[in-house]
């Protein structure tokens, strides 16, 4: 472990870490542009610049220099604060003066850095560069004169996104960033390159001129596009959430969102259900929260405890709390999340969870994907698959050819594969020191599948000492928290058709087929009118994830808290306090008055809830009896259509532009402006 | 009459009336009607409204007049009126005919979208 000197201070540092690392863990501020944690060391800014002794008598960068042992670093010298009064000269002298008109105004690198560690004025009098803007997609709008070449973007769409579209041309002053060939880039993580680029070169599309940072209030939230979890930041003003860009978990996103969990929330002002609806004569038709409790009321004394539940992708657990205590009340346990159709056992979780977590899937050694798409199933799993491929793991997959951005394996389409599996994908598994195995959505809906993937655990060895490598890939963001509270019947949504429950309940449902409830009274309990509130007798306004205080819980079985940015729009309330309304109604009030009042009952009956953080649940598989997958069968992966999973997704136009143009290859580019 | 004796809010006053008639003499009207009178002997420049006492419906040109801006009368010493320059109006605040921009219910409430709207789900 080198010792160095920061500036008088003695730190030691990991072998193998830069001078900036070794100044950052003194506690000075390094100025940088090009250097980013998570990517590759570039050291084309030179703004990190250093005294390093022994060394060559001029300054460094130190970003690019390896600690050794016994180095004395400066970092407040007057030789490096000239150095980089001269680098920031150098950069601003191609830098437009536009800070007014850009949308990077507030935060942004170079405009702090100029402030910080730059000269008052500029010496240049002559004309500066302009570049021409570049068309890089629905997401991501370009002003290509403020680049100052840091070549951050380049880096991660070579190495985190894995799509060599954006690249650097020409050298010197003419060097430019461009994406090749001026399509649409394709990469579903192409909204990160906003957040990297330190000026305002690239910066959102869909946000462009809306809002400054200043005027934003920022609130911590759970994403609820995919299973993920996605820690995020809801930038809020007044009642209406401007954006969403990702906060730092190492053990989540790392600091990554996909453009889904970015761009989802201009579907929140559209489409919204801001009053309840009854439906009459046929016909939905306005009406009072008490004409829609008395409509349900008069129905549920008729029904008993016919009743029934189904859970939607995008709910939190305290709305599936409060409407299950509501059918507990009414003598009813009818209660299912898997709308799609899914009907795996679900007695054991941990045979249903991702046991690796998504940050442990970075460290294994060989993957076997079974019926899965990671990259639209949950993205930024993907990645870390990406980080594991590159670190050496070998990756097999069972299912329908497609690009995951990493050389993969193709075992073929073909479930009877998993009862027999090729000898090399075998061995490679059983020999790795690590192997996991991703089961997607699609695997688990083949009868026999589940038992047949759970048998590879034994002969896979999956499980050794406290590695678990046996992973279920969930898409949706409620469901690890739905199984949890028990939103599994036997026999999935079938089953439920079976029991024809006379009143049922969706929260937030748009993905369920609902023809075999034709005869069942729908009370419909949700944000957006989509296909659920289209086939409902009772609508009952809800809040989205940005306007409640919510509990998630993500694949790997993470909890995690989201708080409210906003609030619903017109007469919508907070889904749980429907529950807690209508129980009152018929006439068997839920034991909580408050929200307060509701985590404590559901901390007291799920103390896993209560606390931030992964849940252990004890691997326990259910003994499944084993069915013969017949060979050639075939599977589809479940996400027909990234951008457009859930309702909100649906009605936002940036991403119903996004799969038009990068999915279905309609042609946008816009003229140059 | 008894208006006229009872009531300042529209026109001279008997005193101011009396007055003009007895130290002004009359120069000259605008295209509302206003009488602009200067005094016989000390010079001042004053004016007598048609209609309400609003110093706003004086018109640049006569303002210019009543403030000693210029010395001969408007229509002497000012350039020709050019074809885009428009009558002056009083100040309509207040008024039925004030400005109200297009949000504004009167004018049927056709705004802008701003922050917070957003639109509701419709069944049909």
């Amino acid at each position: 472990m080198p010792k160095v000197k920061v500036d008088g201070i003695e730190v030691e540092v990991p072998v193998g870490a830069t001078v900036m690392q070794a100044c950052e863990a003194a506690g000075k501020e390094i100025p940088r542009f090009c250097y980013h944690e998570r990517l590759t060391i570039a050291g084309n800014c030179r703004m990190c610049l250093v005294e390093v002794k022994p060394g060559p008598p001029k300054p460094q960068a130190s970003c690019a220099l390896p600690a050794s042992d016994g180095q004395e670093i400066t970092t407040m010298s007057p030789a490096v604060k000239k150095a980089r009064e001269g680098v920031m000269e150098f950069l601003l002298i191609n830098h437009p003066l536009d800070c007014p008109i850009c949308d990077q105004g507030g935060e942004c690198d170079l405009q702090d850095q100029a402030v910080a560690y730059g000269r008052g004025h500029s010496r240049f009098a002559e004309n500066k560069r302009a570049v021409t803007e570049k068309y890089m997609g629905p997401v991501v709008k370009t002003i290509m004169t403020r680049c100052i070449q840091c070549t951050r973007c380049v880096r991660f769409a070579e190495e985190v996104a894995g799509v060599e579209e954006i690249g650097a041309i020409y050298r010197g002053e003419n060097m430019q960033i461009t994406s090749y060939l001026e399509g649409a880039v394709t990469s579903e993580l192409s909204g990160n390159v906003v957040d990297l680029c330190p000026v305002g070169a690239l910066v959102s599309k869909p946000y462009s001129f809306e809002a400054r940072p200043w005027e934003l209030s920022k609130v911590p939230g759970i994403d609820v596009s995919d299973g993920v979890g996605t820690n995020i930041r809801i930038d809020s003003r007044l009642r209406e959430v401007m954006r969403v860009v990702p906060r730092i978990s190492e053990e989540v996103n790392e600091e990554w969102a996909h453009d889904k969990t970015r761009h989802m929330v201009d579907g929140l002002t559209r489409n919204r259900l801001d009053r309840p609806w009854v439906r009459k004569g046929g016909k939905l038709q306005a009406a009072t929260w008490e004409e829609a409790f008395d409509a349900i009321a008069k129905v549920a004394k008729k029904a008993g405890d016919s009743v029934a539940a189904v859970a939607g992708d995008l709910v939190d657990v305290e709305t599936m709390y409060a409407a299950k205590k509501l059918l507990a009340s009414l003598g009813s346990n009818l209660i299912e999340g898997r709308q799609t159709g899914l009907a795996y056992d679900a007695t054991n979780i941990a045979a249903v969870n991702f046991n690796t977590t998504i940050a442990g899937i970075e460290t294994a050694d060989a993957i076997l994907l079974v019926g899965t798409n990671p990259r639209w199933e949950a993205s930024l799993v993907n990645t870390r698959i990406r980080k594991a491929v590159k670190k050496g793991a070998k990756v097999f997959a069972i299912g329908p050819e497609v690009d995951l951005t990493y050389p993969v394996e193709w075992l073929g389409n073909d479930m009877s594969l998993l009862a027999k599996l090729p000898k090399a994908a075998a061995d490679a598994m059983t020999k790795a020191e690590r192997p996991a195995m991703i089961v997607g959505g699609s695997a688990l809906k083949v009868p026999g599948g589940q038992a047949a993937s759970l048998a590879l655990v034994d002969s896979l060895n999956l499980i050794r000492g406290d590695w678990n490598g046996y992973n279920v890939l969930h898409t949706v963001a409620a469901r690890t928290a739905g199984l949890m509270l028990g939103y599994a019947l036997a026999g999935g949504m079938a089953a439920l058709a079976e029991k024809a429950p006379k009143l049922l309940f969706l929260l937030g449902a748009d993905e369920a087929d609902l023809s075999p409830f034709d005869k069942s009274f729908k009370v419909y309990v949700g944000h957006h009118g989509d296909k659920g509130a289209h086939g409902a007798d009772v609508i009952l306004p809800g809040a989205a994830y940005t306007e409640k205080h919510g509990i998630y819980v993500n694949l790997e079985g993470r909890v995690q808290y989201s708080e409210r940015a906003i609030f619903p729009p017109g007469d919508a309330r907070e889904d749980w306090s429907i529950f807690r309304a209508l129980s009152a109604v018929l006439g068997k009030p839920l034991p909580f008055d408050s929200f307060g009042e509701l985590r404590t009952a559901l901390f007291a009956e799920y103390p896993a809830f209560a606390e931030a953080g992964l849940v252990r649940f004890d691997w326990a598989p259910p003994a499944l009896k084993a069915e013969a997958i017949a060979q050639g069968t075939e599977v589809a992966y479940p996400i027909k259509d990234f951008y457009l999973t859930n309702p909100i997704a649906r009605s936002s136009p940036t991403l119903r532009r996004c799969s038009a143009e990068i999915l279905h290859g309609e042609d946008f580019a816009e003229a140059a402006e | 009459m008894l208006k006229k004796i009872f009531t300042w809010w529209e026109g001279a006053t008997i005193g101011t009336a009396l007055h003009s008639w007895r130290n002004g003499s009359k120069v000259g009207s605008d295209s509302l009607g206003n009488i602009y009178y200067e005094g016989k002997k000390d010079g001042r420049r004053w004016v007598i409204y048609a209609g309400e006492n609003d110093a706003s419906a004086v018109p640049p040109e006569w303002h210019s007049w009543l403030h000693k801006q210029i010395d001969g009368l408007p229509d002497d010493v000012l350039p020709p009126v050019r074809a885009f320059e428009k009558p002056g109006t009083r100040n309509l605040t207040g008024t039925d005919a004030a400005y109200r921009p297009s949000g504004a219910l009167e004018k049927g409430g056709q705004r802008q979208a701003a922050t917070g709207d957003y639109e509701a789900w419709t069944p049909n």
